[in-house]
Parts: C-alpha cells; sequence; structure tokens
C-alpha cells in the first residue's frame, strides 16, 4: 500500500506542480525537447526518495480501439492470400442480416502456430505486430464483415480451420465456432498442400474432434481461388441474437 | 569491460489510477476482459478472474488476449518507458518489449479489476552504484575508454528491478 500510495503521489506530483520555470537540455538522447519544471519531490523516507518527473506534459493519450480491430490481420505472416467474407445472420429471427454484431476471428499461421504468449513467465515480447492473424470486425446492414488474411496452415489432430466468436454490440457473446474447409481434389486444401509441411498426418474433417459431427457439412465454408490470385472464403454463420 | 543491463518497471493499473492514459488501459482492458472471457466461460459460471483461471486453466491465455485491448496506447509512449526518472526528474528509459497481465478482475465490479504492463528496457552499460543511485550509459554507444560518454543516474523506485545482465 505505501509504495502504491508513494507511486501515485509522484502522478499528483507531476500533475499539481505544472511551474515551468527553465529549459534545461538533457544530456541522454531520449526526449531531447522537453522542458522542465523543478520540483522535487517525491518519497516519504531517505530510501526512497526520488526526483518527480519534471518535463513538459505529453504524449496526450487518445482514445484507441483493441489492436484486432482492422480488417488485414496479415501482420507480415507469409502464405498465400485468404480474403475471408462472413456473413453474420440471426436464427431468432429467418437467419435475417444482423448488423452491428462484432465478430472475431483467429487462426494459426502456415506453419500451424498461433500468436500467443504465457503470463506466468517474466518473457517479454515486441510489441509490434504480437497479435498477427487475430482480426475483429463489426457486421454492416448485410450483415458482412470481410478480413484480409493468409491461408491457415494446419497441426497435429486438427483439420484446417478459423476460429469465430460473435458478440453483440454491446460485446455479449452469442456464438463460438469454428469454420471447417472444403476437402478432396482441386480444393484449396488439396493445392495449399499444407504448405512447406505436406499433408502427411493431417487430420480429415471426419476424423476432426470438432467437425466430425457436422454430417450435413454446415460448419464447411465455400472456398475458390487458387495459390497464384489467392484464395476467397465465403459462409453464413447463423447465431442467436 | 562493463555489464549490460536491461531494467524491468512493473506498472500496476487499478480504480485508483488517474492519468488519462491509466484511465484509458484501466477501462479498455476490462471491456476486453468482458468480452474474451466468455470464450473460456462458455456457461457464465465464474466472475473473478482467479476462478475462472482456477477451474479453466487455459484462461491463463487471457493475458496476451487482454493485450490486444491496450497495445495501441503502448504505442502511444513512443518507447519512453513512463514513471520511471533520472535525477533530473527526466524519462530517460527506452523499450520495445512489454507484456501485460491481468492481476485480478470482477466481471461484476470494475473497481475490482487490476492489470500491469511490465516494460522492459533497452540495454544499458551499467557503469557503477554511487550511493544509493545506479550510473549507466546507452549501451549504443562505444565502450571506449578514451571517448567521454553520456549517462543517467537514477534511484530504483519500487516496481523496478534489473532484469537482465550481461557480463
Amino acid at each position: 500500500m505505501e509504495r502504491k500510495n508513494f507511486l501515485r503521489s509522484l502522478l499528483i506530483g507531476a500533475v499539481s506542480t505544472p511551474a515551468v520555470i527553465n529549459a534545461c537540455k538533457k544530456s541522454s538522447a531520449a526526449d531531447e525537447t522537453v522542458g522542465v519544471t523543478t520540483t522535487p519531490t517525491g518519497g516519504s523516507s531517505a530510501s526512497n526518495c526520488v526526483v518527480a518527473p519534471t518535463e513538459t506534459e505529453g504524449p496526450f493519450p487518445t482514445k484507441a480501439p483493441a489492436s484486432y480491430v482492422r480488417s488485414d490481420i496479415t501482420d507480415g505472416q507469409t502464405g498465400y492470400k485468404l480474403t475471408a467474407k462472413i456473413t453474420i445472420g440471426n436464427s431468432n429471427n429467418n437467419c435475417s442480416a444482423l448488423a452491428g454484431a462484432i465478430v472475431d476471428i483467429w487462426h494459426c499461421d502456415a506453419e500451424g502456430n498461433y500468436s500467443e504468449y504465457g503470463g506466468t513467465s517474466m518473457q517479454s515480447t515486441n510489441y509490434q505486430s504480437v497479435h498477427f492473424l487475430r482480426g475483429r470486425q463489426t457486421t454492416d446492414t448485410n450483415g458482412l464483415v470481410t478480413f484480409t488474411s493468409i491461408f491457415p496452415g494446419w497441426y497435429s489432430g486438427r483439420a484446417t480451420h478459423i476460429h469465430v466468436h460473435v458478440y453483440n454490440a454491446s460485446g455479449k457473446s452469442l456464438k463460438v465456432t469454428q469454420i471447417a474447409f472444403p476437402e478432396g481434389s482441386g480444393t484449396a486444401v488439396a493445392l495449399v498442400n499444407g504448405y512447406k509441411k505436406g499433408l502427411s498426418g493431417y487430420t480429415y474433417n471426419k476424423n476432426d474432434n470438432v467437425f466430425s459431427d457436422d454430417t450435413s457439412g454446415i460448419e464447411i465454408a465455400t472456398v475458390t481461388g487458387n495459390t497464384t490470385s489467392g484464395f476467397e472464403l465465403k459462409i453464413q454463420l447463423s447465431v442467436p441474437a | 569491460m562493463r555489464r549490460k543491463i536491461t531494467l524491468c518497471y512493473r506498472k500496476v493499473i487499478n480504480v485508483n489510477s488517474i492519468s488519462t492514459w491509466e484511465r484509458l488501459v484501466f477501462t479498455d482492458s476490462f471491456t476486453e476482459f468482458k468480452m474474451q472471457s466468455q470464450y473460456f466461460d462458455q456457461e457464465s459460471k465464474y466472475y473473478t478472474f482467479a476462478e475462472l483461471l482456477h477451474n479453466v486453466p487455459t484462461a491463463e491465455k487471457l493475458h496476451f488476449l487482454v493485450s490486444g485491448s491496450i497495445i495501441n496506447y503502448v504505442k502511444q509512449l513512443n518507447e519512453v518507458i513512463p514513471d520511471v526518472t533520472n535525477n533530473l526528474g527526466l524519462h530517460f528509459l527506452k523499450f520495445n518489449q512489454f507484456r501485460f497481465e491481468i492481476i485480478n478482475s470482477d466481471l461484476r465490479n470494475i473497481d475490482k479489476h487490476v492489470v500491469a504492463i511490465n516494460f522492459y528496457s533497452e540495454q544499458l552499460n551499467h557503469i557503477d552504484q554511487i550511493g544509493d543511485y545506479l550510473l549507466t550509459s546507452k549501451s549504443n554507444i562505444s565502450d571506449n575508454e578514451n571517448r567521454e560518454v553520456l549517462t543517467d543516474m537514477f534511484a530504483m523506485i519500487p516496481y523496478l528491478t534489473i532484469y537482465s545482465i550481461k557480463q
């Protein structure tokens, strides 16, 4: 508690003592443009008595959306281009288009890995492109969202898939599901051929623990295109809204 | 040969945090937690992050997943670690590595929401310790004994630590 209060006292000090009396260049390279206020305040004991921040205020934070909110979720990942067009319908209203729904998608890279890190280790992460192949869009009046990405790779035990989480406009979960891909000669799965891995040991939809019960194939998207010009995926998902 | 060190500053943000930047991180990470935690608890059985983590260990991924809501605020810092100042009162530590954590949260009450952002500094030359102060220089400045080297002097405040050392 004492530490928190101490940190807060630093912040309060910075806010409440804006009297700029001098502009003193600092010797290091960082922040050469800052001016200086001179109000050393700080901790309550000699052992943690430090100079409070004494700089011109800034940078000025502005409200910013989550990094997921973008149409192109590629983030420099290499693979065959995939455009995913997902239409959300309302299963409580004859599957009519659901506008204003929030749609999250995420999938693995060409080698079968997701962007992620553990929370318990001390491992640090570069903050640039840390959430690759994860995206969020809001459906338009036709219930449509469009993402640009790469064709997903695969990993042991699972068929090629894209995760989807649909929320209503206020963030309440409406549906967690996955999109499956058509299989067989000439399909995108066959053309991409598992990238560098090949398809040896690949799990097909009928053996996939998520898709195997989908005997009518409603989870399987329509996928067209080729490895030269890229692929286009289309699917309609109906959720109870 | 001087030691190269990196520092870690763990910035804890809770309901008492007051700056605009801290409030944005606080509210947006809570909203994102409410959204993404539903994936791990599709029957809405749990309210707190601790309960969720205890019953659904894969919810540990929420540290990473919720970080998407604050990454644009991290970018707005322009690679300067907040709060930590040298003895001139200037922010002097640069970062490009970070890690976000959810410490506690409760879907029913935003006041229980507590998060932390760990900022990992760029590498510094550790030159000396003078009293309570560390004396460092930028590590990209060549370690030539005959050259004048610009330095930073600073005290180790709470939540600031030496993260790594390279001899």
